[in-house]
Parts: C-alpha cells; structure tokens; sequence
C-alpha cells in the first residue's frame, strides 16, 4: 500500500512542524536585527557582527526548534510519502509573512503575496512529482 | 539609507545562502547513500550516526551548513524576514540542478514546471521590494 493515508494524527505533526519552522525564521530574525548597521568587509568585521548574535538567546533557541522539528519531521516521513508531507509543511511561505507583518513591523504589498503564491504553487508542484514509495505492510 | 545594500546584493547572499545549503545537503546525500541504510533499532540509529562523522565529506558538508548559517544571518540583519523567506525557496532550484548533475537523479518535467513557478515567484517579490 502506498503512504499516503494523512491521518488526524500526522497532520498535527506536520502542522507542528510548521509552527516551529516559522518560530526558528522568528528567532534567526531576532537575533540577527541588532547588528543591522554592522557591515562585513575583513574577517575581524564579521566577529564582530557574528558575536552579539552567538551571545544571544534568540539564536540558542531557533537551533533547539530546528532540531525539535528535525525530529518530528523525520518520524513522520516514515509514515507519510514526501508528496503529501511537503504541500502540508509548506504553510510556512504564509505562516513566515504574517509573523513578520504582525511580530516584526514588516509591511507587505499586493505583489509581494501574488510572488508568494507562486512560489508555493511551484512548491507543490515540485513535491508531488517524487515517486510514490511503496511499503510492505507486515 | 542610501549607504544600505540594495535589494540585489541582499538576493545575491540568499543565493550563496542556497547555493552552501545545496552543497551540504549533497555531500550529505552521497555521504549517505555511501553507508547501507539498515536501522531496526535505537542502537543501529547510533551506529550510522558513528559511522557518517567518520566521513570526511560529512564535514565539508558541515563546513558549508555553518558557512549557510552565517550569510543568512548576515542577510536577515539587512532584509525583511518575509523577503528573505521567500527568496530562500531558490534552494529547489539548486537542489534539482545539483541532484541532476552530481547524483544523476533524473528530474522529471513537472519538477521543472514546479521549478519555473518559484523563479516567477521570486522575480516578483523581488521587483516588489525593489
């Protein structure tokens, strides 16, 4: 049979692990923000850019929820086929946008969205051209 | 704000962003491919752990991960979030190029559809923040 049953259950997972995507985007912006006026032109600028961000919390916890959604992703691609899992993990090209409209000031246009749009069409259109797998139910 | 990177040098980071992140994920991918993939248990998981870092290019890869992680916070400490972001899905791009050239995956036609739709994408959030 093939791996493409989406239960209740996986979908929760999958949902998960697009909240935790945007989150890790959330912190590494974070992070990064305070050393907007820091430019890098020799190695002992991007130190200096790079320290304050390694000091800071924000990105300490964008590493833990990129392992944590490492984790659940890997557990549920054993039990649902990439064609269905990535369309679903996808949201994050929107859930990314409204927290950067809504947690950090950022303004979007029209054209912005409609770009959005198809990148996510392209997304999905991609992720369902790989080949189904097919496993043995024991 | 005249002294600010324009919106070109910014996509040029996000491409190297890719351009790194594709690099690690194919040394990692032929690094893996190079082991037999057989886990049945918790200690098998350890095992193939054990058994990748002993591979050299497993630390190139990791070399290019770190060297990825660096631009893009460079380039998150510049651009919007929500630009970035998007920008970022040029990794598909990169990946079915890499996949096709280095490990003579064959791409199929609606991947390259799918692959068109991004660039469109990305030309027109671009242009937008242009």
């Amino acid at each position: 049979m093939y791996k493409n049953k989406l239960t209740l259950k996986i979908l929760f997972f999958l949902i998960s692990t697009d909240i935790l995507e945007t989150f890790t985007q959330y912190c590494f912006k974070r992070s990064a923000m305070p050393q907007s006026d820091v430019f890098i032109s020799n190695f002992s600028d991007l130190l200096i850019f790079i320290k304050p961000i390694i000091g800071s919390g924000f990105l300490w916890m964008a590493f833990l929820s990129t392992l944590l959604a490492f984790v659940i992703w890997s557990s549920i691609l054993s039990k649902i086929d990439l064609s269905v899992a990535v369309p679903i993990a996808s949201s994050s090209y929107i859930l990314v946008p409204l927290v950067s409209i809504f947690f950090l000031g950022e303004e979007m246009a029209w054209l912005d969205w409609a770009g959005i749009s198809f990148i996510l069409a392209g997304v999905i259109i991609v992720s369902s051209s790989t080949k189904k797998e097919k496993i043995i139910i024991p | 704000m005249s002294h600010y990177p324009t919106i070109f040098i910014i996509l040029f980071l996000i491409i190297l962003t890719s351009l790194f992140d594709t690099i690690n994920q194919l040394f990692l991918k032929t690094s893996i491919n190079s082991l037999n993939l057989n886990i049945r248990s918790i200690r098998d998981v350890f095992t193939f752990i054990f058994k990748l870092i002993r591979i050299p290019k497993v630390w190139m890869g990791f070399t290019f991960c770190v060297m990825s992680l660096f631009c893009w916070l460079f380039v998150l400490s510049k651009a919007d979030l929500n630009y970035a972001f998007s920008a970022d899905s040029m990794h598909y791009i990169f990946i079915a190029l890499g996949s096709r050239i280095f490990l003579k995956e064959k791409v199929g036609f609606k991947r390259w559809v799918g692959t068109v739709f991004i660039i469109v994408g990305i030309i027109m959030i671009t242009f937008s923040n242009y």
